[in-house]
């Protein structure tokens, strides 16, 4: 077990510098550079060369990414060019807000998409069971923005029960009520997809195991309807489930840019697309870097909880 | 200022400190590295014209020139001249910017990337009492998302009004609508260099073409103004006795015809998908390439990232594209020379069109040099004669800015730079 995951993390290395130097390039060949986005349409032929110059980026791409990578070794993630800050304090910072709604996101999905996909699988074609399939299509279908200010006009606009945008009061505020308030609207949105996936796969995974001749053999010995669903089936239903939970949770944190965006959400989403816009090199770097840090670890965390939830896993 | 233009003297305000204590007077740095400027790229642009500056006593500072250039105290208005506490300076080094000290009516206390940034009132300012006590600047882009915030009393002022929302916000009784127009202009630039439109006929009649009528007022809904060239209508040195083009395909025919093309042609128009200034600029284009079809010229729309767009002006390939220019300031002087002057071509400078009128150059060349303002608008009304004449673009608009504030906001004016400018306001 613990050469397994020594091997795992190993791996992590090169994974991460492929996507590293994926990212590097693509952002290098695309047309436009940081000089010529910072000094817009004023500025001069001879003031962008001086600008390129001082900022390295007339030097050859390896140079510049072995020069980068040599600063990543050491733990600093270079200078944003555009904020004039450590990339690393101020990826961090913001990896904090969409984690908080990430992780609300993922535990709104997974306690709501199981919790329904048990229910209409114990009662196949029963009305709930025909909601939930019907909400299913309705919420796997709905582009994220367009719920997002659906709801930000019925439940900030027209009842004023919640806050439109932002994470936390702009006066006052700070607290955890003020932040779950803040989180409501963003959460909801985000999970909609989420929440139907899981659910839909729940229901049929939970369908064939409720069918299983251990369920009957359970059912027969008299164990309690209740602890036959929960125990018997659910438990080994769960290996499915949460392969999908894993994989929506890294869907999550790349599709939290919409929502993040929508509702002035001040996580690692908007500030990538905001550095992608200011080819702010050193920043988009580091937030992918970040990001596909947890992707790759949320990963390793699934395949870890297999072994736990069926003992004939086992990992040498 | 000296009589021939190449001096200015400017003496300091007495009992005036910055945010951080420090007096006005007797920090004027006699080393200042002036003639090191043009390191910086904006100063460059601003000040490229210093030669040197002078410390004549510890309140009294002198620039001097290099040529006459009338519209310098308009360039020393702009951000990038703004006073700043010398000893901030040298405690922050180059983090300066992010911790600002200045002596204006309100000082910095904290930005939270992304989340806010707030000011706090200077209770020293010298001009007037300020009469808020706190600024708080949030960055909102989804545009639902601020007019909710504005409707549901979490904010108090929204800048930069969808067209879409206009209507919807003139009508409401909790809100002011704001509208003025703002020293910008949209323009649809042609390369002039290029055929067929070295030929000026064809120039013309791609203006005869373009129902800039219907932009305005489909598109844009009502947030901008026709424009008969570079220069704001209203400004001073604006010719009064021009007209927009009209919109007239007939007319933009017969040119084309007179110029070898009855049957049109081909050509491509690049749009960035936004921009600074860029209003809606494919839906804006669209409404062109439609129009320019009617008369017999197709257009093929190319659409690009921002970045990507401004890359690809710089190498002369363009035909026709869509581009937008604010000024800053009302000086006619900031608008016409770098966008058409033809010492300003690009890459060197701003003049995508490529555009070179002789006439043009001389008269734009002696307005620069006289300080007169009285000779220097004869000056820029004649420039602006020749531009209707020979078009160096497709002339669309000048942005109307839209700003919306709750009810309890009082004395909030937009400025034509577009800067906003909070110091006036007080709550009720």
């Amino acid at each position: 077990m613990r050469r397994y995951l020594v091997r795992r993390l190993l791996l992590l290395v090169p994974v991460l510098l492929g996507v590293s130097i994926i990212i590097f390039m693509v952002l290098h060949l695309a047309p436009g550079d940081p000089a010529e986005i910072m000094l817009g349409s004023q500025a001069t032929h001879a003031d962008l060369a001086r600008l390129r110059a001082d900022l390295g980026l007339t030097e050859p791409l390896y140079v510049q990414y072995v020069r980068w990578l040599g600063l990543v070794v050491r733990g600093d993630l270079g200078r944003s060019i555009w904020m004039k800050r450590p990339v690393l304090a101020e990826v961090l910072g913001r990896f904090q807000a969409t984690l908080v709604l990430t992780g609300a996101a993922l535990l709104l999905s997974t306690v709501g998409g199981v919790a329904l996909g048990v229910a209409s699988a114990t009662r196949p074609n029963s009305l709930l069971d025909r909601l939930s399939a019907v909400a299913s299509l309705f919420g796997a279908s709905m582009p994220v923005f367009w719920l997002g200010i659906v709801l930000m006009v019925v439940f900030a606009l027209w009842l004023g029960w919640l806050p439109a945008s932002g994470m936390f009061s702009p006066y006052g505020g700070g607290d955890l009520g003020d932040l779950l308030v803040h989180l409501v609207l963003p959460a909801v949105t985000l999970a909609a997809a989420s929440v139907t996936i899981i659910a839909r796969l729940t229901r049929s995974t939970m369908l064939e195991t409720l069918g299983q001749d251990y369920i009957r053999t359970a059912r027969a010995k008299g164990v309690v309807e209740r602890a036959v669903v929960l125990r018997h089936g659910l438990k080994n239903a769960l290996i499915p489930i949460v392969t999908v939970v894993g994989v929506q949770a890294g869907y999550l944190l790349g599709g939290a840019v919409l929502t993040e965006t929508v509702f002035a959400w001040p996580g690692v989403g908007t500030l990538m697309v905001q550095g992608i816009l200011a080819r702010d090199f050193p920043l988009v770097q580091g937030c992918v870097l970040v990001v596909a840090l947890s992707f790759v670890l949320i990963n390793l965390a699934v395949d870890l909880l297999y072994a736990w939830l069926d003992p004939r896993i086992r990992y040498e | 200022m000296s009589k021939d233009g190449l001096r200015y003297t400017f003496k300091l305000r007495k009992g005036i400190t910055f945010h951080d204590g420090t007096a006005i007077e007797r920090q004027i740095d006699p080393d200042h590295p002036f003639s090191k400027l043009g390191k910086y790229p904006f100063a460059n642009y601003n000040f490229g014209n210093v030669k040197a500056v002078e410390v004549v006593d510890p309140s009294t500072v002198e620039f001097v020139l290099k040529e006459p250039r009338a519209s310098f105290l308009a360039v020393l208005t702009a951000g990038a001249a703004s006073v700043v506490s010398p000893t901030a300076v040298k405690k922050f080094g180059a983090d300066y910017a992010l911790q600002p000290v200045g002596t204006g009516p309100f000082k910095y206390v904290s930005w939270d990337r992304g989340q806010r940034v707030v000011l706090e009132k200077n209770a020293r300012y010298w001009r007037y009492p300020v009469k808020i006590d706190r600024v708080v600047y949030r960055p909102i882009v989804e545009d639902q998302a601020r007019l909710t915030e504005l409707l549901t009393g979490s904010l108090d002022v929204i800048v930069g009004v969808p067209p879409d929302f206009v209507g919807q916000l003139e009508a409401n009784a909790r809100v002011t609508l704001l509208k003025q127009v703002g020293a910008h202009v949209w323009y649809l630039g042609i390369n002039n260099q290029k055929k067929p439109f070295d030929d000026k006929r064809v120039r013309q009649a791609l203006n005869y073409a373009v129902n800039k009528d219907a932009i305005v007022r489909d598109v844009l809904k009502g947030t901008g103004s026709l424009s008969r060239g570079p220069v704001l209508p209203a400004t001073w040195g604006a010719e009064p006795m021009l007209k927009p083009y009209p919109f007239d395909p007939e007319r933009a025919r017969k040119l084309l015809a007179e110029a070898g093309y009855p049957n049109g042609f081909s050509t491509s128009l690049w749009v960035p998908e936004s921009g600074s200034g860029m209003q809606s600029p494919v839906a804006m284009s669209t409404v062109i390439q439609s129009n320019l079809k009617a008369v017999g010229v197709t257009v093929a729309l190319q659409t690009m990232e921002w970045g990507a767009y401004l890359a690809k002006l710089r190498t002369k390939e363009q035909e026709l594209f869509a581009l937008s220019w604010m000024a800053g300031n009302e000086d006619p002087d900031m608008v016409m020379y770098p966008l058409l002057h033809s010492s300003q071509w690009t890459p060197t400078g701003p003049n995508r069109a490529l555009y070179k009128n002789a006439r043009f150059d001389e008269v734009l060349h002696q307005a620069r040099l006289t300080t007169d303002q009285g000779k220097r608008a004869e000056f820029y009304r004649e420039a602006q004669r020749i531009l209707v004449d020979d078009p160096p673009w497709i002339f669309i608009d000048h942005e109307i800015q839209t700003a919306a504030h709750a009810k309890r906001v009082q004395g909030l004016k937009l400025h034509p730079s577009f800067d906003l400018r909070v110091e006036t306001i007080s709550l009720k």
